[in-house]
């Protein structure tokens, strides 16, 4: 740069670089994204391993995970990252397919722009592409399903979370418990919600033991060692009352002058609670005795419990839980039925819920207490288990994204071909589209088109396969009227949907209108400019 | 010029940070890192094993050949490595034991892999091939033929101290006879369904073990019953067993010794009561001021009396007693006893089946509160005093081990070998009984069907299970190293035993092994199983399959991606 650019006198230390420059940092920066995430792609993608500031560890395959912990700097390279996580936020999947298609369009890119196409022309072109893919390409290849069918919804669940976990059985596993858990929150006109998912994990045992609770698991214990730990068909009492000894909010203050005054003032203190308690326990002797049997009582409150009020339900063969999350009371209502309490004033019957079981489970300090809830019960909880804490964080993220799956797969009701089919069955659409397209926009159409090709070839590439052989493969056999995508373990060629290989439909729309949107915006940054501050003076 | 024109990954990331990528630069520096790892365990490993002196950052030393403790104090700081570490760890929760049978493993593993790797496998091939052979070697081990043994009656202390013997052995060989026999006595009163007073004694055996509601019961064992208490000086030999617990601190009054003792516990102090809200004391004149402190002593005077009346002669308080009730206590006979950690204060509920009640009340605590004990009373060993809540009966809930020995270190890294034998104790009674031949013979067996195995398996797998069976092999040329024998000649001559059917035989550790008649070609090894050499299944199959994780994990991760460090962090996590 001979002459300083106008900047210079605004900011003397900002950085700028421009036209030409500007564009290649951008697309430097895009491509080295992309090779990062690259080998993550699939599911025999390999593993990274993060090393954070304070030396913790954190083991992934999934690229949200990635782009998170990663600390990124280079300007275009964050926005890239924002956007893919966006698409993780949105849809729990897909994130690394957006980061790589961005970096392949801007390569693909690179070409025409080296030839002195304008970067608008490009543009017009691959908005067109993608309006023509969301438009007349995806309502033609999707394919509607039944929503109650649990082996499809088992089957899309699966191929979401063999992305993110390495191990197959592991995979089977934990994708049956995360369709079975969306069922259980799934109801049919109503919009899902996966908050009333509980992810419980719990550092024992290995993955494969991971199970679902229909009910909750709460990872405290009752904090009295006579309590019962163990309850058969128990009445559940959710309430959000204090049983301790609350200080007056008034700053009044308690005068006496002997010291049997002072006694009695005490024991008015704890008769405040015992009152209280009183309460409880009529209640627990009405609905206990008129069943006759060993009918259980658990109490779990929001507020705290002071010890003698633990003592007194203890005797009387209660368990209680004090200081439970606000999250868990909702959902300890859905599971178990009847209602939260604010008030111990008029306690009925109707208040309680059911549990079919109510037991504690220790692991060294920790305690958890499972609440297993009826059938009718609206809530579960995924308990997730591992030898550590790493495993236990993967399993978290993907058992994260696997629930979004199954929401997607409840709430949109389409699913496409997976193993790249879907790519390469678009780049076919595509090219036979840009034959229409007049001008040079066509040439924006095109690098859309070649640049989808990117995901079917990091498939092959990660199986261990030629990749463009493997891609020239597929593209041939889509000519021929056939849709095959790539079965990452046999390395064959297969039918997708024949051997369960599905994506759901709306991560897919939403990554390709993403990164066509992101590459659009970055392609039109002619001036990429870095404010910079006078350090060295001081 | 412009730090982001610069090309490439290294542009796009904060600086300061280091990142690696790909065979070269992240599998095999992190299979290094491992190596490394369990090269030092190594030495430990076995009844010859060396020790470590170790002095962690709190300048605390310890002295010991028990791998989890030594990565614990070690605060290794390689990803790779610490990924090792905590699969060491989830073993000690898990089962207690064979924490140094995973590192070792899962470094011997990563060896393998790393010949694999230079000789150009992808490493899912080669997870794949382990994964294949590991399976095949737990189903292996769920044969009978490799179970030599089952302990069914956990009651037969003898058959269970021989159990125990070999995990004791390789911490602290030459006393694990002793110790084996004091650990077996010490769990086998605590057992929860023998010995609470139920008929469950006179049960014959079989139907014993079939009984579902006792096998329940078994697996509430609870290991925080077998409890080791430390008394420095004296010898190993003269340690022994209480029923009961023990507390080692003095009696807070003059009363030091009862007989038939009536427990009362409370968990807040023994003192006039105390209030959540802060009150103010008025007082008109000095006679009031007079009167207030007598009526307060009065009140507290009267409660100990209602104590004493319904019979209590023990009073044991989680917080602290006052003056006054110390001098009431005393003058009712009455011992009186702090016990500020809570822990120890469970511990004395479940001794004595007391129950412990809030404070000193208006009431005295009921019957059923009151929990009692034989004798209680105050002993010295060494110069250390102790309490010992001591049952005559076979029914306590709780029991303790006082362990004497010389050196602090040596009282600590025993206290860590009983740990690791009633881990193994709760194995053997909940989950399962049977044991397979020690020794090293269960590895070198497993080696020799694997290799069988791999040569019968198609394709490119058929590599790494050969190497599979080969780190195998690790566990008993480790053992002979440490025994200072002829490695190479040993190993030849073990391979060639189980090749030829000797299923049990074993490394025989002892350095002048002359014991051996059966001629010069069987010198160096052993039949572990007619020498009593047994380790718990439950224990080696749960080390094997961490192990093998682990390694596959390090060896699917092809990126390492590190942030700078923060300054100050590093003492936090090593």
């Amino acid at each position: 740069m001979s002459a300083a650019p106008a900047v210079k006198f605004l900011n003397p230390h900002a950085e700028v670089s421009r036209r030409g420059l500007a564009l290649h940092a951008s697309i430097n920066a895009a491509g080295g994204l992309e090779d990062i995430l690259r080998s993550n792609l699939g599911p025999r993608g390999t593993l990274k391993l993060l090393v954070s500031g304070s030396g913790e560890l954190k083991l992934t395959k999934d690229g949200a995970v990635l782009l998170h912990n990663m600390e990124i700097i280079h300007p275009t390279a964050k926005i890239i990252a924002r956007a893919a996580t966006a698409q993780d936020d949105e849809c729990g999947d897909g994130t690394t397919s957006v980061v790589l298609l961005v970096g392949e369009i801007l390569r693909q890119a690179e070409r025409p722009l080296v030839d002195g196409i304008h970067p608008r022309h490009l543009v017009d072109g691959i908005e067109l592409a993608r309006t023509e893919l969301l438009r007349s390409f995806i309502p033609r290849v999707q394919i509607a399903v039944d929503r109650n069918d649990r082996e499809q919804l088992g089957r899309a669940v699966r191929c979401a979370l063999a992305t993110k976990l390495s191990d197959d059985a592991l995979v089977a596993h934990i994708s049956d418990l995360v369709a079975d858990a969306a069922l259980i929150v799934h109801h049919d006109n109503e919009p899902i919600d996966l908050f009333m998912v509980e992810i419980m994990t719990i550092e024992s045992r290995t993955a494969m033991h991971s199970s679902l609770v229909r009910g909750l698991v709460l990872d405290h214990g009752t904090r009295h060692p006579d309590m019962p730990k163990d309850l058969e068909n128990a009445y559940v009492l959710t309430c959000n009352v204090s049983l301790e000894y609350e200080k007056p909010e008034l700053g009044g203050g308690f005068f006496y002058s002997s010291a049997g005054q002072r006694e009695r003032l005490a024991q008015a203190e704890r008769e405040a609670v015992a009152h209280q308690v009183e309460k409880i326990l009529r209640l627990k002797r009405q609905v206990c005795d008129e069943v006759g049997t060993k009918a259980g009582f658990l109490i779990v409150n929001q507020k705290g419990i002071s010890p003698d009020a633990l003592e007194m339900l203890a005797r009387e063969g209660i368990m209680a839980l004090r200081r439970a999350k606000r999250r868990n009371m909702e959902r300890l209502v859905l599971a178990c039925g009847g209602t939260a309490v604010n008030s111990l004033d008029d306690l009925n019957p109707s208040v309680l819920g059911k549990a079919v079981r109510v037991f504690e489970e220790t692991h060294g300090e920790d305690k958890y207490t499972f609440v297993e809830a009826p059938p009718t019960a609206r809530s579960c909880t995924l308990v997730l288990r591992g030898s550590d804490k790493q495993t236990l964080q993967q399993l978290k993220d993907a058992v994260r994204d696997g629930l979004h799956t199954a929401r997607h797969f409840l709430d949109d009701a389409y699913v496409v071909p997976g193993g790249g089919a879907f790519e390469c069955a678009a780049y076919q659409h595509l090219q036979a589209y840009s034959k229409t397209v007049q001008g040079r926009a066509r040439l924006g159409v095109q690098t859309f088109a070649d640049a989808l090709l990117v995901i079917p070839k990091t498939l092959a590439e990660n199986s261990g396969l030629d990749a463009q052989e493997t891609v020239l493969q597929m593209i041939e056999a889509h000519e021929a009227g056939r849709t095959v995508g790539l079965d990452a373990h046999s390395g064959e060629l297969v039918e997708p949907l024949g051997r369960g290989i599905v994506d759901c439909c709306r991560p897919k729309r939403h990554a390709l209108s993403l990164a066509s949107t992101i590459t659009t915006q970055l392609l039109l940054v002619d001036e990429l400019l870095k404010a910079g501050r006078d350090t060295r003076s001081k | 010029m412009l730090g982001f024109a610069r090309p490439g990954a290294s542009g796009l990331l904060k600086e300061g940070g280091q990142h690696f990528y790909g065979i070269q630069e992240a599998v095999l520096k992190n299979i290094e890192a491992c190596k490394v790892l369990a090269s030092i365990v190594r030495t430990s490993y076995g009844p010859n094993g060396r020790n470590k002196l170790i002095s962690n950052r709190l300048n605390k030393i310890f002295i010991t050949s028990d791998a989890a403790t030594i990565v614990r104090e070690l605060e290794v700081v390689h990803p790779a490595a610490k990924m090792v570490v905590a699969a060491s760890q989830a073993q000690e929760r898990d089962v207690g034991d064979g924490t140094g049978l995973v590192l070792v493993l899962a470094g011997e593993l990563l060896n393998q892999a790393a010949d694999l790797l230079h000789q150009g496998l992808h490493p899912s091939e080669i997870v794949k091939g382990y994964k294949r052979s590991c399976e095949e070697a737990l189903k292996i081990m769920e044969e009978g033929t490799l179970q030599v043994r089952r302990v069914d009656d956990l009651r037969d202390a003898a058959a269970v101290a021989e159990a125990l013997e070999a995990c004791l052995a390789s911490k602290h060989w030459g006393a694990e006879a002793f110790l084996a026999r004091l650990v077996a006595e010490a769990c086998i009163q605590v057992l929860p369904g023998y010995f609470d007073g139920s008929a469950v004694n006179d049960v014959p055996l079989a139907e014993f073990a079939d009984d579902e509601e006792t096998r329940e019961r078994l697996r509430r064992f609870n290991i925080d019953n077998v409890r080791v208490v430390k008394v420095l000086g004296g010898s190993l030999s003269e340690s022994s067993l209480v029923r009961g617990t023990v507390l080692v601190r003095d009696t807070e009054g003059t009363v030091k010794h009862i007989k038939d003792a009536k427990v009362a516990l409370f968990t807040n102090d023994v003192d006039t009561l105390q209030m959540e809200t802060k009150g103010t004391v008025v007082l008109h004149s000095g006679k009031e001021l007079e009167s207030y402190t007598k009526t307060e002593e009065q009140i507290l005077g009267e409660r100990i009396r209602k104590l004493s009346e319904a019979g209590v002669n023990v009073v044991v308080t989680g917080g602290k007693f006052g003056e006054i009730a110390l001098h009431y206590l005393e003058m009712h006979g009455i011992m009186a006893i702090r016990c500020p950690s809570k822990y120890d204060l469970r511990r004395v509920v479940r001794a004595t089946n007391a129950v412990a009640v809030l404070s000193l009340g208006d009431t005295p605590p009921s019957l059923e509160e009151i929990g009692s004990c034989d004798e209680v009373s105050v002993e010295e060993r060494g110069s250390t005093k102790m309490i010992v809540f001591g049952q005559r009966s076979d029914a306590t809930r709780i029991s303790t081990i006082v362990l004497r020995g010389a050196t602090q270190n040596l009282l600590d890294d025993v206290e860590r070998a009983i740990d690791d034998a009633v881990h193994m104790f709760k194995v053997l009674a909940c989950r399962d009984p049977r044991l397979v031949a020690g020794a090293g013979a269960l590895e070198m067996e497993l080696a020799s069907r694997l290799h069988d195995f791999a040569d019968r398996a198609k394709g490119l797998d058929q590599l790494p299970m050969q190497h599979f069976a080969e780190a195998l092999k690790i566990i008993p040329r480790t053992l002979a190293e440490n025994a200072g024998q002829n490695t190479t000649e040993v190993m030849t001559r073990l391979y060639a035993a189980h090749r030829q059917g000797h299923s049990h035989a074993g490394v025989d550790i002892r350095l002048e092994s002359g014991t051996m008649s059966t001629g010069s070609e069987a010198r160096g090894i052993i039949n572990a199983n007619e020498y009593k050499i047994w380790d718990s299944l439950a224990v080696k199959n749960a080390a094997i399959r961490k192990a093998v994780d682990v390694a596959c994990t390090i060896l699917m991760v092809d990126a390492l991606i590190m942030a700078k460090q923060v300054s100050g962090a590093g003492s936090g996590h090593g």
